[in-house]
């Protein structure tokens, strides 16, 4: 049993070294733990490490994948045409919603053209579905079978059917890693759909709760309010449905109050997500969308009001770049017009 | 003791399989319950064998954890090099207690984890976790025992198919 055969474990001062050792591995594991929490080097040293261990993701995630093919062989029929008649009514319903959504999304164009404000954005979205890996209890991220052979890129927005999750934190070959907005250190723009104030939106912590710190005290706000993406920042498109907020509360004498939010999105039981292609990512199709429905919106004005030249449609359409500034004058002229 | 030499394919082996259930997904009710398994395995080959786990090694198995868990990275190193100096420290001690006794230093182990892990949580400035946080080393300490059989069935045939060739 005593044997000196394993190295300084057993010398005279072993334990010493022994000691120092755990010190010394200790002090980088928290200097790595510091700059990681911070971001410095560490996250893109992680990012570049994850493609050598995706290996690992595959096989853990294989026997979940093989359960779920198992399980679909043997779901019977029955169960399978009433879930796709459920499913027909549900699709039907909802293009039914989106019908009245696309002349929506005209009007509002057609209103952004006159105000000569921000394009209102179409957006791209790809589907993808957690994978089964479960990461840190305490690090609230998921993992999702869409990578960077996909076309995923770090920081796109997440959504799923309900609301906004979170954002594209890592990518690899195959998988990316999604930061939930449940993270404490997750803020996310948002607005009161109901009053326009803006304001962030922090983690808490928990999948149940956001957290608003900075709403002030005469603001106007209520519990059941809806809170949706402000767009500013630039990361996540305005207008998703974030949560409902669940709670104020007004302490006597503080200038801001707390507003707590549950999240619309199934934080933790979400399995089908969808990646939003921001305009960055889809720059290339971007002006040709943009010309189409700004076309089609120019033929609605010529129906809409006759003073609208036909040789100024003609202009436009070619010179895509000052399309906005001839709409803008194309309008104007036609009120002075009248 | 037996001084036949291990293959280090085993304990690669053993290792990976804690590691993937360690990430496998499970039915959301077991989710909180999930065991430290890296830590019971380390444990037992830190128990088991001499000079075979070293502090650097623990140290690089916690960075890939740390890695593959997505949690901060130095988390699950820091938390692995601890336990393994204290394993080794008391391994002594440790390897001639009666099970039930082993049992309990595990508990008093895992529990000792949890509790720097909640102080890296602190300082990270995250809420404290609920009561449901220090279930785990209840489970852990549960499976000490039936984890402890299994490894070392399974090292004991490895060995003595390694001999018969």
């Amino acid at each position: 049993m005593v044997t000196g055969s394993s190295g300084a474990d057993t010398t005279f001062f072993g334990p010493v070294a022994q000691t120092a050792r755990l010190m010394l591995y200790g002090l980088v594991a928290v200097v790595l733990m510091a700059m990681d929490q911070r971001g410095h080097y560490v996250p893109k040293i992680r990012s570049m490490a994850l493609y050598l261990v995706e290996p690992v993701y595959h096989v853990v995630d294989w026997p979940a994948r093989a359960a779920r093919n198992v399980f679909g062989q043997f779901q019977s029929h029955r169960s399978l045409r009433h879930d796709n008649e459920s499913l027909k009514q549900q699709l039907l319903r909802q293009k039914g919603a989106l019908q009245r959504f696309a002349a929506l999304t005209e009007e509002n164009r057609r209103l952004r053209a006159l105000i000569d404000g921000a394009d209102g954005q179409t957006f791209e979205f790809q589907f993808a579905e957690l994978v089964g890996v479960d990461l840190d209890p305490f690090s609230h991220k998921v993992v999702v079978n869409r990578g960077a052979l996909d076309g995923v890129q770090s920081g796109q927005a997440v959504i799923d059917g309900a609301g906004v999750m979170g954002q594209v934190e890592e990518v690899q070959p195959h998988f990316s890693t999604i930061r939930l907005i449940s993270d404490p250190n997750h803020a996310l723009p948002v607005q009161i759909n109901r009053t326009g104030l803006r304001t962030v939106a922090f983690g808490s912590g928990e999948t149940a709760a956001l957290k608003m710190p900075g709403v002030p005290r005469q603001a106007d706000v209520r519990e059941g309010d809806l809170v949706v993406t402000s767009g500013l920042g630039n990361r996540f498109p305005g207008g998703y449905p974030v949560a409902v907020i669940s709670r104020i509360n007004r302490h006597e004498g503080q200038t801001f109050v707390v507003v707590e939010a549950m999240p619309l999105a199934a934080l933790d039981r979400a399995r089908e997500v969808l990646l939003i292609n921001t305009p960055d990512t889809a720059q290339e199709e971007a002006p040709d969308n943009v010309d189409l429905v700004e076309k089609s919106a120019l033929q609605q004005d010529a129906l809409d009001e006759e003073t609208v030249e036909g040789e100024t449609v003609e202009g436009e359409t070619v010179n895509k770049d000052i399309i906005d500034e001839n709409v803008m004058g194309q309008d104007l002229e036609g009120e002075d017009g009248e | 003791m037996n001084r036949r030499r291990d293959r280090p394919g085993v304990l690669v082996a053993t290792l990976l399989a804690a590691i993937v259930l360690t990430l496998i997904a499970l039915p959301p009710a077991l989710d909180g319950l999930r065991p430290y398994w890296v830590a019971l395995v380390l444990i037992y080959w830190c128990l088991e064998t001499q000079g075979l786990i070293t502090l650097g090694l623990a140290f690089s198995i916690g960075l890939l954890l740390d890695l593959l868990t997505g949690s901060l990275l130095g988390l699950h190193a820091l938390s692995l090099v601890i336990l393994v100096y204290l394993v080794t420290r008391f391994r002594a001690r440790l390897r001639f207690f009666p099970t039930w006794q082993q049992a309990l230093s595990v508990f008093a182990l895992l529990l000792n984890d949890r509790i720097i892990l909640l102080w890296i949580l602190s300082l990270r400035g995250d809420p404290l976790p609920s009561l449901g946080f220090w279930l785990p080393p209840i489970v852990g300490t549960l499976l000490w025992l039936p984890v402890f059989l299994l490894l070392d069935r399974f090292r004991g045939n490895m060995r003595r198919r390694a001999a018969a060739r």
